[in-house]
């Protein structure tokens, strides 16, 4: 492939400055996040909890789009996809991050306290699944197929930039298959584990397909800026098009819709029925001002979104679709914010430091990881045999 | 006798490329009422035609939204003034129950302009159309690359025009009649 020649590597500030920076950035913020641990351990646990979700969902969002595509031997998208393969690889980083989790878990789960597990026969019911073993024997089996699954990938997507054997592509293929299985399995229970069981009384058969949604939206809007970024740089300027950019913002308003179609029907049904043990966690999200960001992301996360979205000239225009991603990041952020915090602060939202700390802590190491990662292969797949038809791709 | 009124003038291409090249010529030319025909569609007709956006888009907005304002119309005058029956101690406003059915009469609504909206913008349906009695163009469904220039162009001249046609690389050009 001639084209292999045309794509030069990733260097200068994208290479080695902005990982510096954000390696610095993340690791003073963890630091801080570790002393306001110390002060207030209960409240700074929940604010890590949610920064960990927030970036676990665009790794998961990631690794989605990149199974999806070769299952569905999708063509257009090949100048796309070493992006999410990197982020993909960011599943060990996420594995790293989860350990705190645990040396919080009795600040964040109540069903792990013993006392408050006699007292309840709710609890004791459940306890055959809730518990502290089968929980890390559950997170080990996670956490591991999503680190599995995205070496799996990525390394054979490099591999194929050396030798250019088509092979390669269709075991990648083949292996998709099992890999959407198991991505769903592992994504719906690790989340019912780590956000759902926080409430562990209350159950949503939605809450998995919920936070997928959110999580492929975040996953899709943080792909089309990593390229902009790229090429605002003068990376792939002729490679990644507008014709990309066009049918990544299409995928994503698809998505959107689903998200909102999902936490509607999850709110519907349980408005309806109107039964205690399930509308207690609306009656928690609802509380307060957590009302005001409920109608927030309704209002903000799909009909602004919907409205404004709809229109091909603001998906082709690069301006506004990068305005839209960003603003997407943020609808994503707060939805998982909304999702966590209730339970740390019942009667509205208040942000506190250490959600900003924990935040740009995870943040700042999880982005150095992408962009060291990045420069360490070729920005596409050059070898790959739909390269062409990618290249040629027009909607 | 009956005069023959005068369709139009069909002239046939090589390839997709020499098609589209033709579109260019014919559009930087000042034709307006001129039509391509390929056995499938061709990538930048629509801008080698000149063709500008279709409407079809404002239509279905324009139907989507009269659907979702006729749900919540028809569902707040039934459950607040026409039937007023408290249903398991819900509000007799309830929004979230309308959504339901201001989705899916939104979704008719547009699909009904989308369908609809094509058709009347298409001009169908069509039962007769001067080209369909022509034997060269019976290959459009299969491996012909056609282009017609209406007589109802402004600066259509049966003379002109055909030789323009061949000279942008048109293989055979003939007359069609009504």
């Amino acid at each position: 492939m001639s084209s292999s020649t045309k794509v030069p590597r990733l260097s200068g500030f994208l290479a080695s400055t902005l990982p510096k920076i954000s390696f610095l950035l993340g690791g003073l913020s963890l630091a801080l996040t570790a002393v306001l641990w110390r002060g207030n351990p209960h409240h700074t646990a929940f604010s890590y909890l949610f920064s960990f979700l927030f970036f676990l969902s665009i790794t998961l969002g990631s690794l989605f789009f990149v199974i999806i595509q070769h299952l569905t031997r999708a063509g257009w998208s090949v100048v796309l996809r070493r992006i999410p393969e990197t982020f993909a690889m960011n599943a060990w980083v996420m594995a790293v991050f989860f350990l705190p989790i645990l040396f919080g878990i009795h600040e964040l789960y109540h069903w792990t306290h013993a006392d408050v597990v006699a007292a309840d026969p709710i609890l004791q019911g459940k306890a055959g699944y809730l518990n502290i073993k089968f929980f890390l024997v559950r997170a080990v089996l996670f956490l591991g197929a999503w680190v599995w699954m995205a070496r799996y990938f990525y390394k054979k997507s490099v591999k194929q930039d050396s030798s250019g054997d088509p092979k390669l592509t269709l075991s990648m293929q083949a292996f998709s298959a099992a890999a959407i299985l198991i991505f769903a399995i592992t994504l719906t229970f690790g989340i019912i584990d780590w956000a759902m069981s926080l409430t562990p009384h209350w159950y949503s058969t939605m809450f998995g397909v919920y936070f997928f949604a959110g999580s492929a939206v975040a996953a899709f809007a943080i792909m089309s800026l990593v390229a902009l970024t790229l090429r605002r740089f003068g990376y792939l300027k002729d490679i990644i098009r507008v014709e990309h950019y066009h049918d990544v913002a299409k995928f994503l308003y698809g998505l959107n819709i689903f998200w909102a179609y999902v936490s509607f029907s999850q709110y519907f049904l349980i408005w309806y029925a109107n039964i205690p043990e399930e509308s207690v966690w609306f009656m928690q999200h609802f509380n307060g001002s957590w009302n005001t960001v409920a109608a927030t992301l309704a209002i903000g996360h799909f009909f602004v979104p919907f409205l404004i979205f709809m229109s091909k000239h603001t998906r082709r225009n690069l301006t506004a679709h990068c305005a839209m991603m960003v603003w997407f990041l943020v609808m994503h952020c707060l939805d998982i914010y909304w999702l966590i915090m209730p339970n740390i602060t019942p009667n509205g939202i208040h942000i506190s430091v250490s959600d900003i700390s924990s935040f740009v802590g995870i943040g700042g190491i999880y982005i150095g990881f992408f962009w060291l990662r990045l420069r360490n292969a070729s920005l596409i797949p050059v070898q790959d045999p739909r390269l062409p038809e990618s290249l040629r791709h027009h909607t | 006798m009956t005069t023959v009124k005068l369709y139009g003038l069909l002239a046939e291409y090589k390839d997709p490329s020499a098609l589209i090249h033709a579109a260019e010529k014919l559009r930087d030319a000042g034709y307006k009422n001129f039509e391509t025909y390929s056995p499938f569609p061709i990538h930048g007709m629509d801008s080698a035609m000149g063709i500008k956006d279709s409407v079809l888009g404002w239509i279905v907005v324009a139907c989507g939204a009269t659907g979702l304002a006729s749900a919540i119309a028809l569902q707040t005058w039934v459950s607040v003034s026409a039937y007023r029956v408290v249903t398991s101690g819900k509000l007799l406003f309830s929004f979230q129950a309308f959504v339901p059915v201001c989705f899916e009469l939104m979704v008719l609504f547009a699909g009904f302009g989308a369908v609809f909206g094509m058709f009347a913008l298409n001009g169908l349906p069509k039962l007769y159309h001067p080209l369909f009695k022509n034997h060269r163009f019976r290959t459009a469904t299969s491996h012909g690359f056609f282009v017609t220039v209406e007589s109802s162009d402004s600066r259509f001249s049966l003379e002109g025009t055909a030789r323009f046609l061949q000279e942008i690389g048109g293989l055979s050009v003939e007359v069609v009649e009504e």
